[in-house]
């Protein structure tokens, strides 16, 4: 039976460490998605889910369950992902990862999706990476959260630490300053819009 | 909002196309739509925008993080600092113990000392590696051929602690510093004396010779790889030929009997016809 996160988390506190290895494996990648779409590197990524862990697992005799321990692990890596873009004194630069190869990730995807396709999809991914770009980090971190996280926004409120009417505003900005960027970069026609 | 929608409510637009809005606020909206194109287009489009974000997805990472400490959370702050472990990485020099590292930096110093007396004594480039005699294995007994032996001497006597203690280190140290001041030495006593500077030279052509074989033999080693891989690339060409040009075989004879069985059904259509215009 799948133990769930409260589990997980008391048995940890007891000093458990697989436990903490399970809620590991649950979350780490959420988490380095998170981390990659915020600050766009992808070893730098990687750091912040190391770092996001380590912490959580400092923190955890702290950690009274009074929010899910996702929501607290969002925090914490949110705030990681916060410091290291203080670090670095300037917009985070969204590259494409190295060695991405469309040929070869073909091979790796089989026949189920066509060189075509695939190509088609990176390039789509590299467009929305680079509107991604102009996004101030408020705004930029609230559409990550909605959309590739699925939160509420009552959720990304308590996250951002702002109103719920704002988070719906930064949606709405940051989701009209990317439709101009797609359809600039011809991104919107049509038969282009369907969910790959 | 509850009854009615006023365009330019952003935020409750947002709200109705995340589906997180209050039920009257969401009839009021439905209504609203229906007359209002401009409001439509607008939710419309920032859907289609929402399906392209679908596409961004973070590179594959191998993560694998997990916890190498088994003490409770409250106890970690007397642990190392890196308590939860990375997935290891090839290239990671940390996988390699301290004393093969202390090793290996010791012996690439000291060839780099050989390869600076070497230089130091050589006469002239071309002259040199033009007339280097070959075939003189090295035997280990000339002053230069110690330095490497006696380096990796040092590093049994770290090997039977596993790692390099300070002492070591020092020990290390001073062997390399005596060694570099022989060397030192030696370098002057055959820029004085033409006895001391034949047994340098023979040395020098020793190391040469060897540098020589090692070119050789890695030569030889890629082209014996070049020439399996070409061998491999033919094979392979040659196979996919043959498939190729037997799914054309196979094509062609397809289309010639459809064709054939075409012109005879024809043929008897045409006979058909004209035996029928002569009966009448």
């Amino acid at each position: 039976m799948t133990s769930t996160d409260e589990e997980l988390v008391a048995r940890s506190k007891g000093g458990d460490a697989d436990s903490f290895n399970q809620l590991i494996l649950r979350w780490e990648r959420p988490i380095y998605a998170l981390a990659y779409r915020v600050i766009g590197r992808e070893e730098d990524a990687r750091d912040v889910c190391q770092e996001t862990f380590l912490r959580a697992f400092r923190a955890l005799p702290g950690f009274k369950g009074e929010a899910k321990f996702s929501s607290w692990v969002y925090r914490i890596a949110l705030n990681l992902c916060r410091d290291w873009m203080r670090r670095q004194r300037r917009a985070p630069t969204m590259q494409m990862p190295e060695g991405v190869d469309p040929i070869e990730m073909a091979g790796e995807h089989g026949p189920v999706e066509s060189i075509e396709t695939l190509v088609e999809r990176r390039e789509l991914s590299g467009v929305v990476e680079e509107a991604m770009k102009l996004l101030p980090e408020e705004q930029r971190t609230a559409i990550i959260l909605k959309e590739y996280h699925g939160m509420t926004f009552q959720e990304i409120a308590d996250l951002q630490g702002c109103p719920l009417s704002t988070v719906k505003t930064r949606l709405y900005q940051g989701l009209s300053v990317l439709r101009r960027h797609l359809e600039k970069n011809g991104r919107m026609a049509p038969q282009l819009v369907k969910r790959v | 909002m509850t009854e009615t929608f006023q365009c330019g409510d952003n935020a409750a637009l947002v709200g109705y196309m995340y589906g997180e809005c209050e039920p009257a606020e969401r009839r009021a909206m439905d209504q609203h739509l229906l007359v209002c194109p401009a409001c439509a287009a607008e939710i419309e489009a920032l859907g289609a925008t929402r399906i392209q974000l679908a596409a961004w997805t973070p590179p594959e990472a191998q993560l694998g993080f997990r916890m190498v400490s088994d003490s409770a959370p409250s106890d970690i702050r007397r642990l190392a600092p890196s308590v939860v472990e990375r997935p290891p990485r090839w290239w990671a020099l940390s996988a390699i113990p301290a004393w093969a590292q202390a090793a290996a930096a010791a012996a690439i110093f000291a060839a780099g000392l050989s390869l600076g007396v070497w230089r130091g004594t050589a006469p002239a480039g071309p002259a040199l590696t033009g007339t280097a005699p070959t075939g003189t294995a090295p035997t280990g007994t000339t002053a230069a051929g110690t330095v490497p032996a006696a380096t990796v001497a040092a590093a049994p006597a770290t090997t039977s602690a596993n790692v390099a203690s300070a002492s070591d280190l020092t020990a290390l140290e001073q062997r390399l510093r005596s060694e570099m001041a022989s060397e030192l030495a030696l370098l002057r006593t055959s820029a004085a004396s033409p006895a001391a500077s034949q047994t340098a030279s023979a040395t020098e052509a020793q190391i040469m010779s060897r540098v020589r074989a090692l070119i050789d033999e890695s030569e030889q080693r890629q082209q014996r790889v070049l020439a399996l891989r070409t061998a491999q690339v033919v094979r392979d060409f040659d196979s996919q030929r043959r498939v190729d040009l037997q799914n054309v075989r196979s094509i062609v004879g397809q289309m010639e009997g459809t064709t054939g069985a075409e012109i005879a059904r024809q043929q008897q259509t045409l006979q058909y016809l004209m035996r029928v215009s002569q009966e009448k």
